[in-house]
C-alpha cells in the first residue's frame, strides 16, 4: 500500500451520508476539486469499511465571523479573532467493501492515490480500462472500453459550445487511445475502423501530419496514457470533386489536396442502394405524401435501370422484360434513348416519367396514384438536390470510398449544402450499417464520428437519416456500429440517440443549456461548473463510476490547420 | 435518604445576574498626578505590537442540594468558568484566542465539602464556603473566575506584553496592566473635574489620578466613540492600571489606550454593549462559552452520575 496523505477529518458539526461528506482540512494541506479521498470507517460488528470520493467543492469560512464586516475586523484590523477554516465537499463515489455506511464524522481523510485511487475510480472492476484523458492530479483517468465498443454498452455522446467545448478534439483524442492500444482493447483492435465526417473548415484533413505546436509538456502526457505523441499513422482523406472539375476529377478542399481522394457515386451505384432516399431528408419531408413516391420512384429505378455497355457506371431506364434487369446485363442505347450518366440526367428521365411537358399522364408505375401536387413536390426536391450534390453523382470508374484503405477515413463535406451533407452522411452510414447487418458480426468494429448531430437525428420531425441513426443507436451495440455523436446542444438531438450512448461527455456548455434534464447525469456542482470549463477540459459520466468525472486531455500530436503542420524532415536541412 | 441531589430545577432559577466589581470609592483621589492642567489628552498609539485582551466567563451547570437527614439541607451548585486572552498580533495583523482555561467546581454552602461521584468527561473540583446563602455561592464562583483572570493576566504580563484585562485590577506588580472598567457607579472625581469627561471626543482621555487603595492604581476615563442623540457618558469608560509602574509609564499605557481602544470598539448593530464591549473581548466571551460545552449535555451527565452512585450505594447497602 502507498504511503498515505492525511488532508484533513471528516466534518463533525454536520452530518456525513452515504452519498457526500464534508471534509474539515489540516492548516497544511488542501483539497482541490475532482482530487479523490478515501475514509477509514470502522463500522460495528463488520469491521473496516472504505469510503472513496471525489471533491466536488472546496470552501472556506472565518469561523466566529458572523457579520459580513466582521470580515474587515479580521482580516483588515485583526481585531477580531476567528479561525479560518477550510473544508472540501465529497461526493462518495465507492464504499468498500458494499457495506453502505456513512463514514464517521472526525475520521481521518487521506488523499486517495496508487491502488486506492484506482479503487475509488473502479479501475480495479474495469474489464478493459481504457485512458481517456488526465485527472486534475496528473494521473489517467479510465473507462471501461465493455461500456463503449459493444459488450455491455456502446457509442459516445458529445455536447458542448461550438469553439470552445473542443468536442471534436475530444473525439478525436479518444479515437486515437482507442486505435493505439490494442493491448487494452483486445481482438476489438483488430481491423477497428473509423469514419469520420469533417463537417466544418478543415480540421480534420491533417490527422496524419504532426503538429508543429506540441511541446515537451503535451509529449509527456501522451506518454502518461501510454501512446506515442505522433499523428494517426493510417488515414485516408476523401472529399467530394469540385463542381467544374471536367474529366480531370479533383477533390474539393481550401487547403490540401495532396492525399486527398475525390468521392462519388455513379448512377449505377446510385440506384442500387437507394441513395434517393437521402435526398429526401429534410424532417419536414416525412410528413407528407413524398416519402410514398419517392420509395416508388426508388423501387422502379432499381427495376429499369441496365448497364451501358462500354459506359461503366452509366445507366439506361428500359422496361425490363419480366420484373427487373438480371444483374450484371447491359445493352446498347437506342437512338434517342437517355443515358443517365449524372444526377441531372437522372432528374430529365424522371421528370419525363413523372410529369410529361406535352400534358400527357404520368406513368402510373412510376407515380402511382399520387396527387400532381405532390408530384409536383417531389420534383421540385430534385431539381435542388441536382444543384446542390449534382457532383456527387457520375458515371465513370468507381469512385466510392474504400473504407478499407485505412484505420480511419476522413470524409470532407464541409463544401456541401446541408442537403449534400446529409446526403453524403446517409449514404455511408448506411453502406456501413447494411453491411455489418449483413455479416451479423460484432467485429471488427466500424466507429462513426459525426459532429452536429442535431442536424442528422433533430429531435422533431422525421426522416430516412434520422431513423438510421436512431437505428444505429439501437442495434449497433450489438452490431458494433458505435457512434461518436457531438452537438452543442443535446437538447435538439433525438432522445433514443441520447439515451443510448453510454459514455457521455461534455466541455463547456451554455449556462441555460446546462440545467437541461439532458445534463441529469451531472452534479449541480458540475453543471454549475459546465459553464466555466476551459477548453481541453471535459467531464464524462459512465456507467462504471457513480459520479462525473472531470479531466482533461493532451495537445494533439497532429496538425488541425496547416499551419500548424510541422516539418516532416526537411531534405534541406543540413546545407 | 441522605447524600447529594442534582436540583430539577433549571440551573438559572434565582441565580442574580450581575455581580458588580465596583468598589466604594472611599480612598482618596489624588487628580494632579500627571504633568500639566486638567484638559482633553489624545491618545497616542506607540506602535506596540501585541496587545492582549483577558476575560473570563461563568455559567451554573447544575444546583445541588446536601441532605444530611440531621441538620436539614444545605444548598450547592456545580459551576463552570472559562478565562482564556485574544492576542491581537497588529504585525500581521490577525487576532487569535488563546490561553483558554476551564475549569468546573462543585460548591457547598454551610462549609460541607461536597463529595460528588466521578463524572464522565467531566474535571469537577470541590469547595465549600461557610455560608448558607444561595448568592454567595455563585459569588465564589464568580471570585474564583476572577482570580483565573487575574493569574493569567499576571502571567501574561510577566513577559512584559501589554495586558487588557476585563474588570478592575488588584495588582501591585509593575506589569503592564491595564483594567478597562466599562460600567460606572462610581464617581472618582469632585465636580470640578468631571465636567471634561462630558467634553472629551473621541480618542481623548482625562488627566490620570491616583486612587490610593488596598491596591494603589492610576486611572483615566477616556471615550470610545462620539454617537449621535446620547448623553454625554455614552462611549464612556475607566482604565486603571497598578500605581506600582510609575507615573511615566502609567502615560503611557493611557495613551495607548485612548489611541488603541476606539479602534476595538464595538458598532452599535453587532452588540448590545457597543461600543464598550470591545470586539475581542465579545468575541473571547462568545469562544469561552463555547468551550464550556454543550449546558444540556453536562447537566444530563451530572445528574446520571449523582444518581447512578446513590442508587448503587442503596443497592450495595
Amino acid at each position: 500500500m502507498s504511503e498515505q496523505e492525511q488532508v484533513g477529518r471528516v466534518l463533525a458539526s454536520e452530518h456525513s451520508s452515504t452519498a457526500e461528506f464534508r471534509v474539515v482540512l489540516d492548516g497544511d494541506n488542501y483539497l482541490q476539486l475532482d482530487d479523490l479521498v478515501l475514509v477509514r470507517t470502522q463500522v460495528p460488528k463488520r469491521g473496516e469499511v472504505r469510503t472513496y470520493g471525489v471533491v466536488t467543492e472546496s470552501q472556506g469560512i472565518f469561523e466566529g465571523a458572523s457579520f459580513e464586516s466582521d470580515t474587515f475586523r479580521i482580516a483588515e484590523e485583526g481585531t477580531l479573532p476567528a479561525e479560518k477554516v477550510r473544508s472540501a465537499q465529497v461526493a462518495v463515489t465507492r464504499v468498500d467493501p458494499e457495506l453502505w455506511v456513512a463514514p464517521d464524522p472526525g475520521q481521518m481523510v487521506y488523499r486517495a492515490s496508487g491502488d486506492q485511487r484506482d479503487k475509488a475510480l473502479y479501475v480495479d472492476e474495469m474489464g478493459r480500462p481504457l485512458p481517456i484523458g488526465i485527472g486534475r492530479d496528473d494521473e489517467p483517468v479510465f473507462a471501461d472500453l465493455d461500456f463503449f465498443d459493444g459488450r455491455k454498452g456502446g457509442h459516445m455522446s458529445i455536447s458542448g459550445i461550438s469553439g470552445v467545448a473542443t468536442k471534436t478534439s475530444y473525439a478525436l483524442f479518444f479515437l486515437r487511445m482507442l486505435t493505439s492500444r490494442p493491448d487494452i482493447v483486445g481482438d476489438a483492435a483488430a481491423n477497428l475502423r473509423v469514419l469520420v465526417f469533417n463537417v466544418k473548415g478543415e480540421d480534420l484533413l491533417w490527422l496524419d501530419k504532426p503538429n508543429r505546436y506540441l511541446d515537451e509538456d503535451a509529449a509527456t502526457a501522451w506518454g502518461r496514457l501510454g501512446v506515442p505523441p505522433v499523428p494517426f499513422p493510417s488515414v485516408s482523406f476523401w472529399a467530394p470533386p469540385r463542381r467544374q472539375s471536367g474529366d480531370v476529377v479533383v477533390p474539393d478542399t481550401g487547403g490540401r489536396l495532396e492525399g486527398v481522394d475525390a468521392f462519388a457515386w455513379t448512377p449505377r451505384e446510385f440506384i442500387d442502394e437507394g441513395l434517393l432516399r437521402f435526398l429526401f431528408t429534410d424532417a419536414s419531408d416525412a410528413r407528407n405524401q413524398l416519402a410514398f413516391v419517392e420509395e416508388r420512384v426508388r423501387l422502379q429505378l432499381t427495376r429499369w435501370a441496365v448497364d451501358v455497355a462500354g459506359q461503366p457506371g452509366a445507366v439506361v431506364l428500359r422496361q425490363p422484360p419480366t420484373g427487373a434487369w438480371p444483374a450484371g446485363e447491359s445493352v446498347t442505347p437506342d437512338q434517342g434513348e437517355r443515358v443517365l450518366t449524372d444526377l441531372h440526367s437522372i432528374v430529365d428521365a424522371l421528370e419525363e416519367l413523372l410529369e410529361p411537358i406535352d400534358g400527357e399522364e404520368p406513368d402510373r408505375a412510376w407515380s402511382g396514384r399520387t396527387q400532381g401536387g405532390t408530384i409536383s413536390a417531389f420534383m421540385r426536391r430534385l431539381y435542388s438536390a441536382q444543384h446542390r450534390l449534382g457532383h456527387l453523382i457520375r458515371a465513370g470508374e468507381s469512385r466510392r470510398i474504400d473504407r478499407q484503405a485505412a484505420q480511419v477515413t476522413v470524409v470532407g463535406i464541409q463544401s456541401l449544402h446541408d442537403l449534400g451533407q446529409r446526403f453524403v452522411v446517409g449514404a455511408l452510414l448506411a453502406e456501413t450499417f447494411e453491411e455489418k447487418e449483413h455479416t451479423g458480426q460484432r467485429l471488427p468494429l466500424s466507429v462513426i464520428v459525426l459532429d452536429e448531430l442535431n442536424k442528422y437525428a433533430p429531435r422533431e420531425g422525421r426522416s430516412p437519416l434520422k431513423e438510421m441513426l436512431i437505428d444505429i443507436a439501437q442495434r449497433g451495440r450489438s452490431l458494433g456500429v458505435l457512434l461518436v455523436g457531438a452537438q452543442q446542444s443535446a437538447s435538439r438531438v433525438a432522445q433514443e440517440v441520447l439515451e443510448n450512448a453510454s459514455i457521455r461527455v461534455a466541455g463547456r456548455l451554455d449556462a441555460a443549456e446546462a440545467e437541461r434534464s439532458e445534463y441529469g447525469w451531472m452534479l449541480p456542482s458540475t453543471r454549475a461548473r459546465a459553464r466555466l470549463l476551459k477548453p481541453g477540459t471535459m467531464v464524462v459520466s459512465q456507467p462504471a463510476i457513480p459520479v462525473p468525472l472531470v479531466l482533461t486531455f493532451p495537445f494533439p500530436a497532429w496538425a488541425t490547420r496547416r499551419e500548424e503542420v510541422g516539418d516532416e524532415g526537411d531534405p534541406f536541412e543540413d546545407l | 435518604m441522605s447524600g447529594l441531589y442534582v436540583e430539577g430545577w433549571s440551573p438559572e432559577y434565582g441565580a442574580p445576574l450581575d455581580i458588580s466589581d465596583e468598589r466604594m470609592a472611599a480612598s482618596p483621589i489624588d487628580p494632579s498626578v500627571e504633568d500639566g492642567e486638567w484638559s482633553a489628552r489624545p491618545g497616542v498609539d506607540d506602535g506596540v505590537e501585541h496587545v492582549l485582551f483577558v476575560d473570563g466567563v461563568r455559567r451554573v451547570e447544575a444546583r445541588l442540594t446536601f441532605d444530611d437527614l440531621a441538620d436539614g439541607i444545605v444548598p450547592g451548585i456545580v459551576g463552570a468558568f472559562a478565562v482564556g486572552a485574544t492576542r491581537w498580533d497588529r504585525t500581521v495583523p490577525r487576532s487569535t484566542v488563546g490561553d483558554v482555561l476551564v475549569e468546573r467546581l462543585a460548591i457547598l454552602g454551610g462549609g460541607i465539602k461536597p463529595e460528588l461521584p466521578p463524572v464522565p468527561g467531566l474535571s469537577v473540583g470541590a469547595e465549600s464556603i461557610a455560608s448558607d446563602d444561595p448568592g454567595q455561592l455563585i459569588a465564589h464562583l464568580h471570585s474564583r473566575m476572577r482570580r483565573a483572570e487575574a493569574d493569567l493576566s499576571a502571567r501574561l504580563a510577566s513577559t512584559g506584553t501589554f495586558v487588557i484585562a476585563d474588570g478592575p485590577i488588584n495588582e501591585l506588580r509593575a506589569q503592564p496592566v491595564v483594567g478597562f472598567i466599562k460600567t460606572h457607579r462610581v464617581s472618582y472625581l469632585g465636580p470640578e473635574h468631571l465636567a471634561l469627561i462630558g467634553r472629551l471626543k473621541a480618542g481623548e482621555r482625562t488627566p490620570i489620578f491616583l486612587i490610593d487603595a488596598q491596591y494603589p492604581r492610576y486611572s483615566w476615563y477616556l471615550r470610545l466613540d462620539e454617537l449621535p442623540d446620547a448623553h454625554s457618558w455614552t462611549a464612556i469608560v475607566r482604565c486603571e492600571a497598578p500605581a506600582a509602574l510609575g507615573i511615566e509609564d502609567a502615560v503611557t499605557l493611557a495613551d495607548r489606550t485612548a489611541a488603541l481602544l476606539p479602534i476595538v470598539a464595538s458598532k452599535g448593530h453587532v452588540d448590545p454593549r457597543a461600543p464598550q464591549n470591545l470586539v475581542p473581548i465579545g468575541a473571547l466571551e462568545k469562544a469561552l462559552r463555547h468551550r464550556l460545552g454543550d449546558q444540556a449535555m453536562v447537566y444530563r451527565a451530572l445528574r446520571g452520575a449523582v444518581g447512578s452512585e446513590r442508587r448503587a450505594s442503596v443497592v450495595g447497602g
